[in-house]
Formats: C-alpha cells, sequence, structure tokens
C-alpha cells in the first residue's frame, strides 16, 4: 500500500482512478515466492496474514459527463500520465474490458510500483524525462501560469481572473470529463464519509493531543430533510426556528418547546416514562407535533431509525445533536478542509514529529510467533525484512480467512458522485449539508448524504462532491442508485434539453462510483481464532456519521497495551525538550517514564516507538 | 500559508507574509543543519534525527516594504519512506530539495522527492511549487561529480528554478539559494494575491476551548 490510512484514505480523481483499478484487478493475485517461509525458526511459527485487501467489493463507476475527444489527458502539473482509465457511459461499467487495464506507467500508483527500488527511478531514466517535459507542455497549453516567469505569469493571472469574472455571470459552467481529470487534484475524495460532532470525542482528542494544529475545518452549513420528493432545509438553531419562513408560528412554537425539553429531558422523567418501552416515533406522535416537524426531529435531528429506535434512544440522540449546536455555528457539524482522511494523516505527522516510523510500500507476509512463550515477537515483510516488536496492532482486513474463520461481517454501501449543481440551490453555492433520506420501507437503512462544496478543497470548481453511506442489504448500486435517481438527473447533455419540461431542474451527476466496504466495528476479539495476546485487532471504518467508536477503541488497545500511561498527552513545547550530549534524546521529564523512548506509541498513532523500532504498530488504520 | 496582510501606516504600505517553505531529500544529506545554519547560524558535526519540531521560522526584512516570515518545515524524524504526508505538503509555497554531494544515491533520489512533491502541493493557480535544488556538502566535493551544464539541464528537465553548491558547515550559499527561493515566491505572491480569504474556515485551538461555556443552543 502507498497511501496512508487504509479505508480511512482520501484520493485525488487519478488516485481514485488507481484505487479502483488496484481493487478490480486484486482478485486472488497470489504471491508465488514462499520465501519467507525460510525466516522462520524452528522454535516459531508463522500467522499468515492477507497480501491484498479484500474488504471492498461490487465496484462500479460510470461517468455521465461529457466526454470530449481527448484521450491522452494529463493531470495538471502531473509529473506522470494519468493511465487510460476506461468509462462507460451506458450504466454499466465494463468489467475487465481491455480499456481499462492498460498498463500501468512506471511511475503510477499500480501495485508493481511497490517495488520500484529508488535506482530505478533515477533522474538518468530518458523515459520519466520525456514525460516530465510532456507534463509540461500540457501545464502551458493548459495556460496555467509559469512559475519561473514573473511577467508571464503576472499577465495570465490578469487573463485568468477576468475569464472567471466574465463566466460567473453567464450561467454555470458545463463541466466535461477532460476537466475533471486535468483538475483531479482539486479533489479530496474519501473512502469514509464521516462528520464531526463539535462536541464529540474525535474533536476533544484532536484539541487535547494538539493535533488540531494540522487540520483545519468548515461548519456544515445546512441540515437538509427529503419529504414527499422535496429537499428542503431543516431549522434547528433558535435563530433558525424563528427565521424560519416554511414553518408556522404554531409550528414554531412547538418545535421550540420539544427542543428545549429533549436538551434536559432526564430532568423531566415524567414527560416520557410512560412512553420508555415505544419507539420513539410513535412517541413523537404523542406530543404536540405536527408530522413536518416529527419528520424533522426523527430523521434530520435525532437521525434515529424509525423501525428500531425507542424513545430513550431518540431523546438521547436529540440531545447530543442539540448539545453540539452553536459550538462552532449554526449546526452541530465540522468537517475537515481536503476531506476525512486528512484526520489519520495528521495523527501522521504528530506521531512522525516524535519519532514515530513508517514503512509504506511495504507489504506484510506473516506475524512470527514464539512457540514457547506464545507471543508475537516480529513480522516479515514482502522483503523478506523481518521486524521486531513488543505489541502488534492489525487491522482485521489483514488476517487471512484462516484467522476470521466464520465471521460474520457487515457490509457499507457508499457512493460518490461529482454533481454539477447543490441539491437545494440558494444565494450561496458555497453549502455544506447533511440529508438522511428515511427508507422506502420501514426496517430498511436510511442514507446519509454529505454534500461538499469546492471551499472545501475536496471537488474542483463548480461542482460539488455527494457522498452516500448506508448500510449494506444488497451490493452500494442496488441500495443507493435509487435514491441517487430521485435527487439527480443521470441523462447525459444532449438527452436533457427533451427531459426538461416543467418541475425544479435537478443537479446533473457527472461521475459516479458504487462500492461496498467491510464494517468490521462490533467484532470480539475472541472471534479471531488463536491470536498471540500482544497481537491486538482493530477495525477498519464502521458505519456512523460520528467517529466515536475508532476513538473509543484506539484509547482501547492503548491502555491494554501501557495501562498506566496518559493516551495522546498534548506533546510537549520543542524548547522543553533537553537534548543530551551523546547526540540521544532525553524528552521533557515527566513526558515519559523509560529514558529512550521519545513518544509513547498509540493506535492512535501507529507510532513506531523510538529509532530502534522496539514497538511496532501496522500500517494506520484508526484514526 | 501565503498570508499577506497591508500595514497602511503614515501612508507607508508595508507588506507581511508568511511562506511555508519544505526541505526534503534524503536521510543525512544536511537538511536540519541547513536549516540551523540559516535560522540560528549554528552548525554541528553531531548528526540528530529531527524530533519534536515542525518547523524553524526565519524573518527576513525583505526591503524597506515587505517582511517576509519565512517557516522551514524539516522531515520529522523517520518520516522517510517513500511518501509524505499531505499535512506536511499542504499550503507550502516553495521547496529546497538537498542532496549529498558526495553520495550519489541521494542525488538520485532527488527526482523521487520532486515527483512526491508535486503531486501532493500546487499553487492556487495548479503550477508546481518552486523548487531549489541544493548541492550540499560542497566542502566535501570530491572530483567527477556533476558539472554545471549538466546540473542546469538536469534543472531544466526536472522543474527545478535552480541550484546551488551549498555547505551547511561553510556557510557557503545558503543565504544565497534562500533568498533565490523567495523572489521567485513573491513573484508567484504577486501573480495571485490572496486568492482565498476564506472567513469561515475554523482552527481548533485548545486555549479557546479551555475557556468554552456550555452549549447554547435553544
Amino acid at each position: 500500500r502507498n497511501y496512508y490510512g487504509g479505508n480511512w484514505a482520501s484520493f485525488s480523481f487519478s488516485g481514485l482512478c488507481s484505487w479502483i483499478r488496484e481493487n478490480k484487478q486484486k482478485r486472488d493475485v497470489r504471491e508465488e515466492s514462499d520465501d519467507w517461509r525460510k525466516l522462520i525458526l524452528e522454535t516459531e511459527e508463522a500467522i499468515s496474514l492477507n497480501m491484498k485487501d479484500n474488504t471492498i467489493q461490487h465496484i462500479e463507476y460510470i461517468c455521465y459527463a461529457n466526454q470530449d475527444l481527448a484521450e491522452d489527458v494529463n493531470e495538471a502539473g502531473a509529473l506522470r500520465k494519468l493511465s487510460a482509465f476506461g468509462v462507460s457511459d451506458n450504466g454499466e461499467a465494463t468489467q475487465g474490458s481491455e480499456k481499462e487495464c492498460q498498463p500501468v506507467e512506471s511511475q503510477s500508483l499500480g501495485p508493481e510500483s511497490c517495488e520500484v527500488s529508488p535506482e530505478s527511478i533515477t533522474c538518468n531514466d530518458p523515459e520519466s524525462a520525456t514525460e516530465r517535459s510532456d507534463a509540461e507542455m500540457t501545464s502551458e497549453s493548459e495556460n496555467l501560469c509559469d512559475a519561473t516567469s514573473d511577467e508571464s505569469a503576472l499577465e495570465k493571472g490578469k487573463m485568468e481572473n477576468a475569464s472567471t469574472a466574465e463566466t460567473a455571470a453567464l450561467e454555470p459552467k458545463k463541466i466535461t470529463y477532460t476537466q475533471i481529470v486535468i483538475e483531479g487534484r482539486r479533489f479530496n475524495i474519501d473512502l469514509v464519509s464521516k462528520l464531526l460532532y463539535s462536541r464529540g470525542l474525535l474533536i476533544d482528542l484532536l484539541t487535547k493531543s494538539n493535533v488540531s494544529r494540522y487540520a483545519e475545518f468548515k461548519n456544515v452549513t445546512r441540515i437538509l430533510a427529503f419529504q414527499e420528493g422535496r429537499v428542503e432545509q431543516v431549522p434547528c438553531s433558535r435563530a433558525d426556528v424563528f427565521n424560519s419562513r416554511q414553518l408556522t408560528m404554531v409550528e414554531k412554537r412547538m418545535l421550540m418547546k420539544f427542543l428545549t425539553f429533549c436538551l434536559d429531558y432526564e430532568q423531566h422523567p415524567n414527560e416520557y416514562e410512560d412512553y420508555k418501552e415505544y419507539k420513539f416515533s410513535e412517541y413523537l406522535k404523542t406530543q404536540k407535533l405536527t408530522s413536518n416537524l416529527q419528520h424533522f426531529i426523527l430523521h434530520s435531528i435525532a437521525m434515529v431509525s424509525e423501525a428500531d429506535s425507542g424513545t430513550i434512544d431518540g431523546l438521547k440522540a436529540t440531545k447530543k445533536f442539540l448539545q453540539c449546536l452553536g459550538r462552532y455555528g449554526n449546526t452541530p457539524f465540522l468537517f475537515p478542509l481536503y476531506g476525512q482522511g486528512e484526520i489519520p494523516q495528521c495523527f501522521c505527522r504528530m506521531c512522525a514529529v516524535f519519532g514515530g516510523i513508517y514503512c509504506l510500500r511495504h507489504s506484510v507476509k506473516c506475524l512470527v510467533v514464539d512457540k514457547e512463550s506464545g507471543r508475537c515477537k516480529a513480522m516479515i515483510d514482502h522483503f523478506g525484512q523481518r521486524i521486531s516488536a513488543k505489541y502488534f496492532v492489525v487491522e482485521d482486513s489483514y488476517f487471512s480467512e484462516k484467522t476470521c474463520t466464520n465471521m460474520c461481517y457487515r457490509q457499507i454501501s457508499r457512493a460518490v458522485l461529482i454533481t454539477d449543481q447543490s441539491i437545494l440551490k440558494t444565494d450561496s453555492d458555497q453549502q455544506i449539508s447533511i440529508l438522511t433520506v428515511p427508507p422506502e420501507e420501514l426496517g430498511l437503512p436510511a442514507i446519509r448524504i454529505i454534500e461538499l462544496c469546492s471551499s472545501t478543497m475536496t471537488c474542483m470548481r463548480n461542482t460539488y462532491l455527494v457522498h452516500f453511506t448506508c448500510s449494506s442489504t444488497k451490493t452500494a448500486k442496488e441500495d443507493l442508485e435509487p435514491i441517487v435517481q430521485k435527487l439527480f438527473s443521470l441523462n447525459s447533455e444532449t438527452e436533457r434539453e427533451s427531459e426538461n419540461e416543467g418541475g425544479p431542474e435537478k443537479p446533473r451527476v457527472l461521475w459516479a462510483l458504487y462500492f461496498n466496504m467491510r464494517d468490521s466495528s462490533g467484532i470480539d476479539k475472541n472471534s479471531y481464532d488463536s491470536l498471540p495476546s500482544n497481537v491486538y485487532v482493530c477495525s477498519g471504518p464502521d458505519c456512523e456519521l460520528g467517529s466515536d467508536y475508532a476513538v473509543k477503541q484506539a484509547e482501547t488497545i492503548f491502555q491494554e497495551m501501557f495501562p498506566n500511561e496518559e493516551f495522546c498527552p498534548p506533546p510537549p513545547n520543542p524548547e522543553d525538550i533537553i537534548y543530551d550530549g551523546d547526540g540521544t534524546q532525553t524528552e521533557d521529564p515527566g513526558f515519559s517514564n523509560s529514558s529512550n523512548v521519545i513518544t509513547k506509541p498509540s493506535p492512535e498513532e501507529n507510532s513506531g516507538g523510538d529509532g530502534d523500532s522496539n514497538q511496532f504498530s501496522e500500517e494506520q488504520h484508526e484514526e | 500559508m501565503a498570508a499577506g496582510e497591508g500595514r497602511g501606516a503614515g501612508g507607508l504600505e508595508c507588506r507581511e507574509h508568511l511562506f511555508k517553505v519544505l526541505v526534503i531529500g534524503e536521510l543525512g544529506v544536511g537538511k536540519t543543519s541547513i536549516i540551523k545554519r540559516y535560522v540560528h547560524q549554528l552548525f554541528s558535526q553531531h548528526y540528530r534525527a529531527t524530533i519534536g519540531v515542525d518547523f524553524a521560522l526565519k524573518v527576513i526584512n525583505w526591503d524597506s516594504k515587505t517582511l517576509v516570515r519565512l517557516q522551514l518545515w524539516d522531515i520529522a524524524g523517520q518520516e522517510r519512506f517513500g511518501n509524505m504526508t499531505r499535512v506536511y505538503y499542504k499550503e507550502a509555497v516553495g521547496a529546497l530539495v538537498v542532496f549529498d554531494v558526495t553520495r550519489g544515491s541521494t542525488f538520485e533520489a532527488v527526482s523521487k522527492w520532486k515527483h512526491d512533491l508535486d503531486s501532493k502541493v500546487l499553487l492556487p493557480n495548479g503550477s508546481p511549487i518552486p523548487a531549489v535544488l541544493l548541492a550540499n556538502k560542497c566542502d566535501q566535493k570530491k572530483d567527477g561529480s556533476q558539472n554545471s551544464s549538466q546540473m542546469d539541464q538536469f534543472c531544466r528537465e526536472g522543474g527545478f528554478i535552480g541550484w546551488f553548491e551549498t555547505s551547511a558547515k561553510d556557510n557557503i550559499n545558503i543565504d544565497e539559494a534562500a533568498r533565490f527561493l523567495v523572489e521567485n515566491i513573491l513573484a508567484n505572491y504577486k501573480s495571485f494575491p490572496n486568492e482565498e480569504n476564506d472567513v469561515s474556515k475554523l482552527k481548533l485551538d485548545p486555549d479557546l476551548l479551555k475557556a468554552d461555556s456550555k452549549s447554547q443552543c435553544c
């Protein structure tokens, strides 16, 4: 793997295309070599690990945008060519077509590049040199500023400004597939779609550990609801409720009264005691609320299931939502600039600043267990390198089927769309919205939609990135495409002209991706077959909106390993770190109790301890 | 990280800039020594991995109207295995790519670093950030290394704006290289002034949070 964060990662557009390709190709590519077995001593046994990640299934992608002419389009500023990436516009991804499986160039992200040694990427390589100058020519012809030329850059800058001003006045630009590819780096597309509750555990952890210094956030600007085929904004703060034009005066009073009660519902047990055994949806019916308000509260504020959530669950969820309001803005949620995938990277950076070691582009072959003590003592990578450690934090996806016999995983259905307009147009085109769509049939999961605008640094200008998430009942496409069709137009440009008769114009999908991701959360450690006690399993991402599960799990694993250490303490001030004479560092007294370990490893930070790597944990999968 | 603000004091406009500059290259080529020499005028023979520090700050009185604050970001700890996190690259406006003239393998890795750099950060207008190549430890230079015209060609092909032979030990060319890079950054800055001044961005400040009172909704 050559990216951080496992299934928590985010990708540029070309990066995502490579990720799709890798996942489609991976089926049963068994490594022929068994050399690593020779490295196991007689007193040891091996737990072999999965060479390939099998957590992603049913990938389908569809391009709806106009695929004008150009075949060899490069991402602007890219050093390597985007390898030809087949896309079909007939609604079916063409599995295994030739188009799609074109050979990947030497410096691209294909799995083969894992084995490219530094020598083979020398600067004298004529091929890569040509590639480079190609790319430069492209970027010039795209009329991008030439960094080395002051004057022309100035002029071009002006021209660009002028042209943006002009087009802004005209109707919204029609984005083509070529433009998406060229502007590919403007995209940061998350595999996992989550938000941060402004008073959630992740915010607390980020601030407490000072990891927040590496991140910036935006407030989610709107909570939306989907009723009778219409998208509308849900008023949830006091100001919203009073300013709402869609609520009657009576409704405003009802809603305020109910929300005020929810904020300290525990103080008024008589209000809900009798309904404890009821479903929250039934309880809402007994309150003085219109059906419109019941819908808002159930689906958009509490965001609980109509079919199975009890009264207390609903009240608790409503309270959590309300408590998070107003801390940073008008909704309870924050979104990290550049995407959710930044968060693991922020922890990685903090860890690296304090000496953590990362071995990307190494795949792992096996864990080595000492027969006598039953403890894991090392792991072996695909270079045959043996890395010793005291503790091993391994993500679920690394274990082979042998270790995970009888494991029954849930699945998450995901869709990612690039669209041309917001699902609810307003004065500002820079909105970040969350919409929970209740299921068509009672008992099915609700679908969570998060729409991101370009100022979140996750998509190019004049586009939106729309994430769909639900727990799977079928394949992602089967689960999610019906609602995609309700909210968006999937037709190509030409078809659209004739289609648009009456009714509000729906935003258009330019590109869509569907996939299922394994949800390994909530699996008991004892379900894994015969793991040594110093091997800790962490799960992949869960399906929830917040990240509480991951934070709790990280802390639990850390406390099991280091019961007397504080979890993610604030880092010492650089000035407070004392260097001693021999060039090894000692730390701020009290920061750690062992003399040569600079930072305490934690699953959060995927820390590798100090330079001797006497502690080692698997690639970062946690947040 | 290119923040500029006008200070209209007495009609004399003074501009202040904050620029994030990355210092990258292989293990032991002298990145930290270059930063220490440039920022603190210090040099130590003893090698020491960089721990606990994100960046060093250098303040330059560029001219009578311009103050430049350079944040020089070192590669942290041992985060050297191929890829860097985007957190490190994010919002950088310039880079110094360092190799050790006494070790050919570090020169060969220069292209790899440049590639990683360009794939993770761009100027707001979409072009690569200006990068200067530093041939460090030139005080220990042996014959047979690249000649000047080869290096010029390498820079042209590799997308570097220029190169310098430097020595952190003897304080050779480090100020010059930094000055050359800052000139370029300033020129870029003029061509896209303050493109984003997005007030809705939030930083989570630990001190602010401590003072943060209870929820204030409804």
